[in-house]
Order: C-alpha cells, then sequence, then structure tokens
C-alpha cells in the first residue's frame, strides 16, 4: 500500500484551517496521481492505491468540515463517498479472485468444480464493479471532482486569513 | 454509522487543540463497541468497529506525529493493525454466505430434478437419488465454506488476543496521554504536556 505523502508546512501551531488547506492540496494530489489504469483488473495494485487514497481525502474532508463550507463541502464529499463505493465494489472482488485462485490449487480436484463455480461468480461480480467504476471516474471528471477540491482548499486558506495560498491553490491548479 | 459530531472545534485555534478533540472522541467510539464485539455473532458490531478503527487511523495519519506524544505514532499502527485483521474477519463474513447460498442454489437444482424423477408419484423413492448426478461442485462449496468458517474463527480468537494486549498495554490511556502532548522541535521530538511550560 503507497505511504500517505507528508504534508509540507503542518505543524502542530497552525491554524486548524490553514492545516485544512495544506492537507487537503496533498491529499487531492495523491487521488488524481493514483487515478491511472484503475480499470486494468491484470494490475490490481493500481486500483488499491487509488482507494486508500480516496479513503484517506474522505477521512482528511470529514476531519476539517468545520473549516469548510458547507455548501461546498457536501457535494465533494458525496462525489469522494461515491468514487470510493465504486472502487471498494472492484477492491472486494480483486482480493476475494487472489484468494480464491490459492485456494483453488490447494484444494483436491474433487473439490475443484465447486470451487471453481464459485470463482465464476466472484469474476462476473469484478467486471460488474468495473464498469461501474467506469462510470464513477467519468463522472469524476465531468463533475470537476479536482476543481472543487481545488476550490475546498481555497476556502480553507481564505479562512485562514491565507489569501496568498488561496489564489495558489486555485490558480496553479492540480489540473 | 455517522462519526459523531465533535463539539467546540475551532478553525482558527490551533491544529493540534482541535485535532486532540477530534482524536480523543474517535478513540471513544473505538472503545464503545465493547463488551459486543466480544461475541463472535456480532457480526455488525465487528463490522462498525473497523470502520470506527479506520476513522480514527486516518486522522492519526495526519495529525500523530505533527501534534502529539511520541506515543501516538505507536498508537496508529496498533489501530492499523487492527483495523486490517477486522477487514479480514469481514471478508469472511461476507463471503461466507454467498458461498452457502450458492451450494443451497445447487442443493435446490438437484431437488427439483429429483421431484421430476418421481413423475407424481405419491411419495419419493430413496432409490432415485442414486440416479442424480454426483454432486461435485457442492462438495467443493462445502470445502470452501468449511475452511472460511474455520478461518473466521482463528481470526476472531486472534482479534481477542489482540484485543486484550491493548487493553493490557494501556493503550486507550497512553494515547489520551499522548494526545495531550506536543512535540517540541527544539528537543528534536521530545515531548512536553500542554500547558507544561510550553
Amino acid at each position: 500500500m503507497a505511504k500517505a505523502r507528508p504534508i509540507p508546512g503542518l505543524s502542530a501551531d497552525i491554524s486548524y484551517a490553514h492545516a485544512a488547506a495544506l492537507t487537503i492540496e496533498v491529499r487531492s494530489e495523491e487521488l488524481f496521481a493514483h487515478s491511472e489504469g484503475v480499470l486494468d483488473t491484470q494490475d490490481i495494485t493500481r486500483l488499491h492505491a487509488m482507494r486508500v487514497s480516496t479513503r484517506r481525502l474522505r477521512a482528511v474532508l470529514e476531519f476539517y468540515a468545520p473549516c469548510l463550507p458547507r455548501e461546498q463541502l457536501r457535494p465533494a464529499l458525496k462525489e469522494v463517498r461515491r468514487l470510493a463505493d465504486a472502487l471498494g465494489a472492484r477492491r472486494d472482488p480483486d482480493v476475494e479472485l487472489q484468494a480464491l485462485t490459492q485456494f483453488a490449487g490447494a484444494v483436491g480436484p474433487q473439490d475443484r468444480p465447486g470451487v471453481e463455480r464459485f470463482i465464476e461468480g466472484t469474476r462476473r461480480q469484478q467486471a460488474e464493479a468495473n464498469a461501474d467504476l467506469a462510470v464513477a471516474l467519468e463522472a469524476m471528471v465531468a463533475d470537476d471532482l479536482r476543481g472543487r477540491l481545488e476550490e475546498l482548499a481555497a476556502a480553507a486558506a481564505i479562512r485562514a486569513g491565507l489569501e496568498d495560498q488561496a489564489l495558489a491553490s486555485e490558480g496553479t491548479q492540480l489540473r | 454509522m455517522k462519526p459523531g459530531k465533535v463539539k467546540n472545534l475551532d478553525p482558527d485555534g490551533s491544529l493540534a487543540a482541535n485535532a486532540e478533540k477530534v482524536v480523543s472522541a474517535r478513540l471513544d467510539e473505538l472503545w464503545s463497541f465493547v463488551p459486543d464485539v466480544l461475541d463472535p455473532a456480532n457480526v455488525e458490531e465487528l463490522h462498525e468497529m473497523r470502520i470506527a478503527a479506520k476513522r480514527l487511523r486516518y486522522v492519526l495519519e495526519v495529525t500523530a506525529e505533527t501534534c502529539f506524544g511520541p506515543y501516538a505514532v505507536a498508537a496508529e499502527k496498533r489501530i492499523k493493525r487492527l483495523q486490517d485483521l477486522l477487514g479480514e474477519i469481514h471478508d469472511c463474513d461476507v463471503q461466507y454466505p454467498r458461498v452457502d447460498a450458492l451450494r443451497r442454489e445447487l442443493e435446490g437444482e438437484a431437488a427439483s430434478q429429483l421431484r421430476e424423477m418421481a413423475q407424481g408419484s405419491a411419495d419419493l423413492d430413496p432409490g432415485l437419488v442414486a440416479s442424480l448426478e454426483p454432486a461435485t461442485e457442492e462438495r467443493g462449496l462445502v470445502t470452501l465454506a468449511t475452511y472460511l468458517r474455520a478461518r473466521r474463527e482463528l481470526l476472531y480468537d486472534q482479534f481477542v488476543a489482540m484485543w486484550n494486549d491493548l487493553e493490557r498495554d494501556g493503550l486507550r490511556a497512553r494515547l489520551k496521554f499522548a494526545l495531550s502532548e506536543r512535540p517540541d522541535a527544539a528537543a528534536g521530538g521530545l515531548a512536553q504536556t500542554v500547558g507544561g511550560g510550553r
């Protein structure tokens, strides 16, 4: 699992709102950095990395909620949750197939047909989840999740009285 | 379960002061599942405890090293292991009923075959069972279900042992204390308690 990136500038004494701006920016970058190739079921580590990034981002959005404008946070959080759900729904069969394949190799020939039958069902589940994930990834782009997250980081910076950082968050754009 | 609302958070206050309140609340939420989770049949509570562990862990991931005393980092690692173990138990809890459902589906198909063979007889001749195709797939599913059940029991025993270790080591009290400490950058990472000369 990819380690969480450190948050430059984070310290105990900075304001909660300032920390929100710094953290959301880094966790958003992490999410989009891991968004490539996640529909490839041959390499399940990519999806796992993006899923963990989504969980981290969701956790920090919830943690910093008091520093963020509710009307901007709610739709962004909803979108992140939707993405997390879609990634989780693909991850479950990924993990299950890995374990089942190992199990099928370990059991005797008389047990294998039943295990294979169950594996077929898990493969179907993986394919369906992958199709749903493709839709969620398209929605992530269409709904401009990246832009929403940048706006949230900028709003937190403004709340902290850091207008320059707010401009940097929205101006440099992670796009 | 939604995370409980933490009161009196202040965007203008320090990160550490706010994080202390949030982590403390999330820690209490994690502990609120005891003693319910000490009954292996409480599948839903075990699942919710995993989510509570995840929430606590991810907040600590951002704040432990930056805001609190050194024990917070050690606590984060132990909570991650707890979350992982609860995740594996949850996987068994989700998979077992699906395996059992497929086995029952096959059993239902075989029962329909027998009914067809009976062709309106008043009772079902036990001898017809011998005419059924061997239940090869059912056998593998029974084996898989048995494996999942045994693995779940094993993992649950590990969970109880892990939880007892956390209690014995006083993780909750030690983490609460670490939350009241602040890293002292000047002393190279040594911590000092809030109000203790800072």
